[in-house]
């Protein structure tokens, strides 16, 4: 055989992935074997906006529970719930293919599927909320003064329903990870343990951060209420940057596309050093107000990017060949697989 | 009674007659004109436009046929020693591939489609109802294979139907029925199962140890979705004919990663609780 012929070892016959010089490609001419969701912006904007309204929620709840009066602070996080769960449906409903079946979510209840348990807790805990709402805008006259609806809404008993809300709201949290991860998409499968309690824990970081900035900005709410929110972001981010370090861990080289030249600055500097280091940093120090409000923005920030990297990680990780078929490989990522 | 496909791959030549016939029947629209280059495939992989797809795998040898050859003796399988040690495979083979819906037994697609438009169907087959899909597009990363697919001009999500409105009329698929080799067998899923095991069997004991059936509990409809079925005689790993070796059903994992969520949040409602308290 001709030595010029012989190019990266590769003897020049065709144009193929194992003959052709000039082709890295493996498997089949490097053909994803899976395909990648359609989902666009609207999925990583609502998966954050739809965790503040579950984090502010849960402050609502906790704040009730607790015999709290900071009328500043309810309004807050009411008023935060409800608009988190008026844009949400919107942004969904937007990236559906047929936007105007929206509603086929509703006309069967699919344990097995976080998409139609997610629909329904969004609907529900979107309803919910949408009341205690209602009824602190007539508490605060906000229903135009003293009319039939003004009046029917202060019968809400909104104590009760935001805690049957509760569980809703959580999982309304923690679902856009289980979403996730009941694909056959490598780098969200893998972390099937772990991404639920994940993204549940920036949703709390991020209510949090969100209640604490608009009551920063507004020289709003008391110093009661401030002290409270500052040691909750402290101890909720400790946990987030516990689960996604144990979540790195768990994907392993599946995590590969968090860290490629597109995603890695955005992951590492916008998610780990930014959304969670830093506002550690500064929460711990001695506290100003700009300190607080620089920290909440930070927290919010790193969170949207956390959701971000995770769904357009996904798409990538969905279209590396190697990536699945190690994947998918008798004592591969899934040797747990199937043995039940 | 369930129906399947048998695609047995070793005497498929690759004609596309099964892709001509499932876009004529049901009147698919073109993928585009894109010359791809990769051997003769130019349709790359099955789509929401494409339910039957060929794949053709070069299996270029080594060693390079130099000098005066005789090629008619090679191709009439005449021994003799070759110029610088080539072999009779240095003319290189063909693997082809007609690839389709694996129709789950336990499909994930299925299970993930949160309006119930994935059914089975009176033949066990998976199918979609048009008029039910509202686009959301959660099948797509949930099929194993990268069978289905969502097109954007639609909206919807669509695969291979098994032609279902052909087997209401007592027909077989249109691809099975177009296919001159009987490369794609139409049947009852045990019927085949039995073919599939017999040919397997022959083509073991006439010297081809590789051969194997894809689709099976064991190989392909592996991790929970309890086998395919339309099955697959396959020459090689599946990994070169872009089928993955031990794909499992996703959502198996649902109950677990509820129950997690749930202790988590009250871990963390407790932490945020104690703040408030402190």
């Amino acid at each position: 055989m001709a030595e010029e012929t012989k190019r990266n070892g590769k003897p020049e016959t065709s144009h193929h992935p194992e003959t052709d010089p000039e082709r890295g490609d493996k498997n089949y001419y490097g053909i994803p074997p899976i395909k990648r969701a359609h989902w666009t912006w609207q999925i990583y904007v609502y998966f954050w906006v739809g965790g503040i309204g579950a984090g502010s929620h849960l402050l609502t709840v906790i704040g009730h529970l607790l015999g709290w009066r900071d009328e500043a602070f309810f309004r807050t996080t009411k008023y935060t719930t409800l608009a988190t769960m008026t844009i949400s449906p919107v942004l969904l409903i937007w990236d559906l293919g047929r936007p105007e079946r929206f509603l086929n979510m509703l006309r069967i209840v699919k344990l097995r599927s976080p998409m139609s348990t997610g629909s329904w807790a969004l609907s529900l805990f979107g309803s919910m909320s949408g009341l205690v709402a209602t009824k602190r805008a007539a508490e605060d006259g906000l229903l135009l003064g003293d009319n039939f609806l003004s009046r029917l809404a202060k019968l809400v008993p909104d104590r009760l329903v935001s805690v049957l809300a509760l569980p809703l709201g959580l999982y309304v949290g923690a679902y856009t990870g289980i979403l996730l991860i009941a694909t056959s998409v490598p780098m969200w499968a893998r972390n099937w343990l772990l991404m639920g309690p994940t993204f549940l824990s920036s949703a709390v970081s991020s209510g949090l951060s969100w209640t604490s900035l608009v009551l920063h900005l507004g020289n709003w709410g008391e110093g009661k209420t401030l002290g409270a929110l500052k040691k909750a972001e402290k101890i909720v981010l400790a946990v987030e940057a516990v689960l996604i370090a144990a979540s790195l861990v768990r994907m392993g080289k599946w995590s590969k596309p968090l860290f490629s030249k597109k995603l890695g600055p955005l992951f590492v500097g916008g998610t780990l050093v930014g959304g969670i280091a830093a506002p550690l940093v500064l929460l711990s120090g001695k506290e100003t107000r700009n300190k607080s409000i620089l920290a909440s923005v930070l927290v919010l920030v790193g969170g949207f990017l956390f959701r971000y990297v995770m769904v357009v990680g996904g798409r990538e990780s969905a279209d590396d060949p190697e990536s699945y078929f190690t994947f998918a490989k008798k004592d591969g990522g899934r040797p747990e697989a199937g043995s039940k | 009674m369930a129906t399947g496909f048998l695609t047995d791959t070793t005497v498929c030549i690759g004609c596309k007659a099964c892709e001509v016939a499932c876009k004529q029947w049901n009147q698919l629209p073109a993928d585009g004109y894109e010359f791809t280059g990769d051997s003769y495939d130019n349709t790359k992989q099955l789509s929401g436009d494409t339910w039957r797809h060929v794949a053709f795998i070069e299996n270029p040898k080594k060693k390079r046929l130099t000098g005066d050859v005789d090629l008619v003796a090679l191709a009439e399988d005449v021994k003799e020693d070759l110029p610088n040690g080539a072999e009779l495979d240095g003319l290189g083979r063909w693997t082809f591939m007609s690839d389709v819906c694996k129709h789950c037994v336990e499909a994930p697609c299925q299970q993930a489609c949160p309006t119930g438009a994935i059914i089975r169907n009176e033949f066990d087959n998976v199918y979609i109802q048009p008029d039910v899909c509202n686009g959301c597009g959660y099948c797509v990363p949930a099929c194993p294979y990268g069978v289905i697919t969502s097109v954007p001009e639609d909206g919807r999500a669509f695969k291979c139907t098994l032609c279902y409105d052909r087997q209401i009329d007592g027909l077989e698929p249109a691809c099975a029925k177009a296919c001159p080799t009987n490369s794609i067998m139409f049947g009852e899923v045990e019927e085949l199962e039995k073919v599939a095991e017999e040919r397997v069997k022959q083509l073991h004991d006439r010297g081809y140890p590789q051969a194997f059936l894809y689709g099976t509990p064991e190989v392909g409809g592996t991790g929970g979705i309890k086998g395919n079925h339309s099955k697959f005689i396959l020459m090689d790993v599946p990994e070169t004919y872009n089928l993955p070796e031990n794909p499992f059903l996703p959502q198996d994992k649902v109950a677990g990663a509820t129950v997690a969520s749930a202790v988590a949040a009250t871990m963390i409602g407790a932490a945020v609780v104690w703040a408030f308290r402190g």
